[in-house]
């Protein structure tokens, strides 16, 4: 099925902001402004967004440690996500949550999770609330290959599976589960989607640094979802260009990794070298977007860097509704 | 014009708070590419390269190799080309290191505890039913006429309880606080073993070593009963002399007397100290007409007994205030120096000898001193001086003037730095300023100091002051 | 006024409030039982009985029996209340906290505060604790003073069953998540229970006797003893006000400190274990805000430090008993 020229520019626009989100954290964190732990997106953007562009605020997705991507493709506001991650008031979270823990309930983002393997579960529930709503909404979990080792995730498959819950498995394999390879950390190594379809779940593989792949392979599986047949598992096979964290030295990629794998497995060059292939849209075009993306950043930055901080009073605050 | 950027300090982890440039691989100006090792870093954890993101090239190096910087802090700023030093001058004043642990909160002064209630004025009340107060609280407040507005409850929406009620109604506690107290703890090595306070108290007093010793309270801790079984038994009473052993002259034997448990002590710890310290002495005579003046007349006014003693305590307190370097003790390699003078003074009891402490001497009156010192005296014969009373100091005064004696070397007592001693007042006849010949009182001091950690200069410089003190003693009367 | 079991509560209290909203919805293992199996759904009904008959009527999108996954029930629950629902999540024995505590305490707990209270998580977990059946170490434990210490959550302890009822459907209808603590030995109590709607607010403790000599505090199956204790020694001409605190978290201080504070003497008696219990909290509040009111230092009655033991003997030692309790209010009554 082919994309509308607006379609297509919304997808790149969603990819490239949360590439540049990331960079600019990345340089950000560098300068010591931000504090705590952070952990970059960038590299996996065709996944969140391949994903979510075939859902709707109805829809619940639960995300990770490493949510920034997920959460803007989700709808998240930016300059909100960017003041949290600054520790401001005006942040998503007030600055209670930081990093790690963005959540836009009205947008159908359930939360991004320190506690890896945490988020199997809620999206279970979620589909599970999706189920009694009987109006074909899905949930959706994110999760990485460090994810697939927790019992967590399979007490949620097998459970998904008994209670025939529209819930969809997302498994992005970046190839590091934080420090530590799958061919050490994960006893079937290259295959993750494997376990899911052990559990009697179906399950479909794509390539998670091709927007297109995953886009139609989502297509499927949402449309196999929604039609009632229970869960789904969708492993994405996608690169991991930062650290585990900011500051996270590294040591463990091979020689020239990250180079090799930014110049060949970048989704949003790959987009751009296929729409542009195919003339469904000029190079001005997508410089346009970058541009743009670029100057919402900067606002971004400078909002949340003018933005007041929390006060003391507030640590008292929305741990209750009432006590 | 090239486009400006920081190299900052990098934060590796969220325990990293600093990093330490081991070297920069790249000089001013030189062109780099991306992956370029630009610098070493290191942390308490990791030595890292650092190595460049982009090409480009350093505008501007900050940093010193072997200097430690906070995360954030700048390091050196990166250019894309050549740039000009009014540009690199206008970007360094732009640039400003954050925090690394973040901006949040920090110009947040502490909340202001609220003042506390006063006291009421006692008057039968009675207490409107929209308070907030718990009954038996309302009981209290309304027999002993306190005003409850005034109250500010600590229950929940300020609702106020009997305590606060009660509270309200005493006189203000009395104050603790204002002068600094050491908290330090002695002993480094008794103090890492498990035992009792009063177990290592009576462990130092014996000098026992609690190390390895297996403790009989909970979980092994040594308690009391454990250091008091580890002391020599007491000294068998000596035998009785027989006929056999009886001298042929007709003098009686020599009397032994077994020391007895402070005599045995003293004599150990004056044995160790002469041993271990390196003492060297310094003397000044200093002279004395104005302080027996200014004796007499306090007296008179304030009909108090201050003695010429307790001014030389004031004196020596101030004295070691104004050279710290002689106002310490010595623990080992350290040396521990105080911003107040705890005095111990020396006195001579039926019970022995002993040094108990006047505490912030520099800060009390001669006649505040004289009624501590009366007050230790007293203890000292009546045998009930506290560990408290003894604990620390920095410095002795022993005083012997009162025997006539010219002058005398005391034996420092340890761990403090010093001791001075003190002669009797002598009449001498002296050139005085005009030439003349006159009669004046002289007093002559001696200062024991602990070489390991006070040089002459210092212990001259003391004795100066002391005598400038002595010799124009209105200044003993200051606060 | 209908005389029930406190079981029987449960079940009504479920089932009214699933009529009435249409979001609350059950999960946990066995709450229908026998499915997968020859006898068929409802062949247990929920091992304590507390969901009988639930299915039948709300059907498998609303009572999902689950298997024996507790991280996943607590996560799903989780997850569930944050799209909207409100679940209540069944753990068979308190004891399994330790299986789901994550999705609990770092779940649960937390959404609210991390999302900067632009969320809810409207969870209502039955915890069946207690000890007194000889269920063994891991089967008989009570939780609660652990879960206390966990801001985020409030935790319920229903002792009589018109409390249950109140408690329970103000426990369903709370937008906070709510740990609700039910004791195995209640269950089959028996008493009067309001008709129609009613709910009893958190943090309100009820006054159960009377006394001025000493205040007790007690909270759950504690309570029942210490109405014993405290009948026996007012026959004696002793007087004990009884004070059930209901829910733990919030705490009723004013009720603790108004009895304190006309007695001036306390005992608090806890099934938990003492350090860090619920007991040792009351005693440092007490101690700290009611200090000038105190006659003699507070006194706790609690298990030992140990874990729960099974053979009879054993356990009889180790819970707490109105003898215990007397021997407390007694020694607080010698102090001089």
């Amino acid at each position: 099925m082919q994309l509308s020229r607006d379609e297509l520019l919304g997808a790149y626009r969603r990819m490239a902001t949360i590439r540049a989100f990331e960079e600019r954290l990345h340089d950000e964190i560098a300068k010591g402004e931000i504090a705590g732990f952070t952990h970059l997106y960038a590299g996996q953007e065709a996944a969140a967004v391949g994903v979510c562009d075939h859902l709707s605020d109805d829809d619940f997705i639960v995300s990770t440690h490493r949510g920034h991507g997920h959460c803007l493709a989700k709808g998240v506001d930016v300059k909100g996500m960017m003041a949290e991650i600054y520790g401001r008031a005006t942040g998503t979270c007030k600055g209670k949550g930081g990093s790690m823990h963005i959540a836009d309930v009205h947008k159908g983002m359930l939360g991004a999770n320190g506690i890896v393997g945490a988020g199997a579960p809620q999206a279970l529930g979620a589909a599970l609330a999706a189920k009694a709503n009987g109006r074909g909404q899905v949930g959706l979990s994110f999760s990485g290959d460090g994810a697939c080792n927790q019992g967590t995730t399979f007490e949620a498959m097998n459970m998904a599976v008994v209670t025939k819950a529209p819930v969809i498995f997302v498994f992005e394999n970046n190839h590091y589960s934080e420090h530590t390879g799958p061919a050490y950390a994960t006893a079937t190594v290259t295959d993750i989607a494997g376990r899911a379809e052990a559990f009697g779940i179906k399950a479909w593989r794509a390539n998670g640094c091709d927007y297109f792949d995953t886009f139609e392979t989502m297509r499927e599986v949402l449309d196999y979802v929604r039609a009632g047949n229970g869960p789904a598992a969708v492993e994405l096979d996608t690169e991991r260009f930062f650290g585990h964290f900011e500051g996270d030295p590294q040591r463990y990629r091979g020689p020239g990794e990250v180079d090799r794998i930014r110049a060949e497995r970048d989704c949003l060059q790959a987009f751009r070298q296929r729409v542009t292939e195919a003339s469904l849209l000029d190079h001005g075009d997508l410089d346009a977007v970058d541009a743009e993306v670029l100057r919402l950043i900067d606002e971004a930055v400078d909002e949340a860097r003018a933005a007041p901080v929390p006060t003391p009073e507030m640590v008292l605050e929305d741990v209750y509704i009432s006590y | 014009m090239a486009a400006l950027k920081p190299f900052a300090m990098p934060k590796w982890g969220i325990e990293m708070t600093e990093g330490t440039i081991a070297e920069w691989l790249v000089a001013e100006g030189e062109p780099f590419e991306r992956g370029k090792v630009l610098t070493a870093i290191e942390t308490d954890k990791i030595t890292n390269e650092v190595e460049a993101e982009a090409p480009g090239q350093f505008a501007r190096i900050v940093a010193t190799p072997g200097q430690t910087y906070p995360v954030g802090a700048l390091l050196a700023v990166l250019a894309d080309g050549p740039a000009t030093d009014a540009e690199i001058e206008a970007f360094l004043s732009t640039f400003k290191a954050a925090d690394a642990l973040g901006s949040a909160g920090r110009d947040t002064a502490p909340p202001v505890p609220p003042e506390p209630a006063p006291a009421a004025a006692p008057a039968a009340t009675t207490i409107p039913d929209d308070v907030k107060i718990s009954p038996a609280a309302r009981r209290l407040a309304e027999d002993r006429g306190i005003d409850v507005g005034a109250i500010a409850g600590s229950g929940k929406g300020g609702r106020i309880s009997l305590q606060d009620v009660d509270q309200a109604g005493r006189p203000p506690a009395a104050g603790y606080g204002g002068a600094p107290v050491s908290i330090a703890v002695e002993d480094g090595d008794i103090e890492t073993v498990y035992a009792s306070p009063l177990a290592k108290r009576l462990a130092r007093q014996h000098g026992i070593n609690l190390s390895g010793m297996p403790g009989s309270g909970p979980r092994g801790r040594i308690c009391k009963a454990d250091v008091l079984a580890k002391l020599p038994p007491a000294a068998a009473p000596a035998p009785a002399p027989t006929m056999s052993q009886a001298p042929a002259a007709m003098r009686p034997a020599a009397e032994i007397v077994p020391m007895d448990k402070i005599r045995r002590i003293v004599a150990r710890r004056l044995t160790e100290a002469k041993q271990a310290i390196p003492h060297f002495y310094v003397r000044m005579e200093a002279r004395a007409d104005a302080l027996v003046a200014l004796r007499a007349q306090a007296n008179l006014f304030l009909g108090a007994r201050i003695s010429i003693n307790d001014f030389i305590v004031r004196a020596a307190a101030l004295a070691l205030v104004e050279e710290p370097e002689c106002n310490v003790q010595v623990h080992g390699d350290t040396i521990h120096r105080f911003a107040y003078a705890d005095v111990a003074v020396a006195i001579a009891s039926d019970k022995g000898l002993v040094t108990p402490i006047v505490r912030n001497a520099e800060a009390l009156l001669p006649q505040e001193i004289g009624e501590r010192t009366k007050v230790l005296i007293a203890r000292a014969a009546a045998g009930r001086l506290s560990h408290e009373d003894m604990d620390g100091g920095s410095f002795t005064v022993s005083n012997l003037g009162m025997f006539g004696v010219d002058g005398f070397d005391a034996i420092i007592n340890p761990p403090q730095g010093a001791i001075l001693a003190v002669g009797g007042s002598r009449r001498v006849f002296a050139e005085q300023a005009d030439g003349s010949g006159a009669f004046e009182s002289r007093i002559a001091f001696t200062l024991s100091c602990d070489h390991r950690a006070i040089d002459g200069a210092a212990g001259a410089r003391y004795l100066a002051a002391l005598k400038r003190l002595i010799e124009a003693p209105e200044a003993l009367f200051r606060r | 006024m209908a005389q029930m079991m406190i079981r029987e509560v449960i079940v009504d209290t479920i089932r009214s409030e699933m009529r009435r909203d249409p979001d609350v919805m059950m999960l946990g293992e066995d709450i229908v039982g026998g499915m997968g199996t020859a006898g068929g759904p409802e062949a247990i009904g929920g091992i304590w009985s507390t969901s009988t008959g639930l299915w039948e009527e709300f059907g498998s999108n609303r009572i999902i029996d689950t298997p024996i996954s507790e991280s996943a029930i607590i996560g799903s629950a989780a997850g569930a209340a944050l799209a909207g629902k409100r679940p209540i999540a069944e753990l068979m024995f308190a004891d399994f906290v330790g299986v789901c505590m994550d999705q609990i305490w770092n779940q649960i707990a937390k959404f609210r505060y991390m999302f900067g209270g632009k969320s809810r998580c409207p969870v209502v977990i039955r915890l069946i604790y207690g000890a007194g059946f000889n269920a063994a170490p891991q089967h008989s434990q009570a939780v609660y003073s652990m879960m206390t210490s966990m801001p985020g959550v409030k935790v319920v302890m229903p002792t009589t069953p018109a409390d249950t009822k109140g408690l329970l459907t103000q426990a369903i209808r709370d937008d906070d998540p709510v740990l609700f603590f039910e004791h195995k030995a209640l269950y089959g109590v028996k008493g009067e229970v309001p008709d129609g709607d009613y709910t009893i607010p958190f943090g309100h403790a009820r006054q159960v006797r009377a006394g001025e000599h000493v205040t007790i505090v007690a909270m759950g199956m504690m309570v029942g003893l210490a109405e014993r204790a405290a009948d026996l020694l007012a026959k004696d001409g002793i007087g004990c006000d009884v004070i059930d605190i209901r829910t733990t978290s919030p705490l009723d201080e004013e009720a603790i400190l108004d009895s304190v504070e006309l007695t001036g003497r306390l005992v608090v008696v806890d099934e938990s274990p003492p350090r860090c219990s619920v007991a040792a909290d009351i005693c440092a509040m007490v101690a700290r805000r009611a200090f000038a009111a105190l006659k003699a230092p507070p006194e706790m009655v609690t298990p030992p430090h140990t874990p729960v033991p099974f053979a009879r003997e054993l356990e009889s030692a180790y819970l707490p008993s109105p003898p215990k309790i007397m021997d407390a209010v007694r020694t607080v009554l010698a102090y001089r």
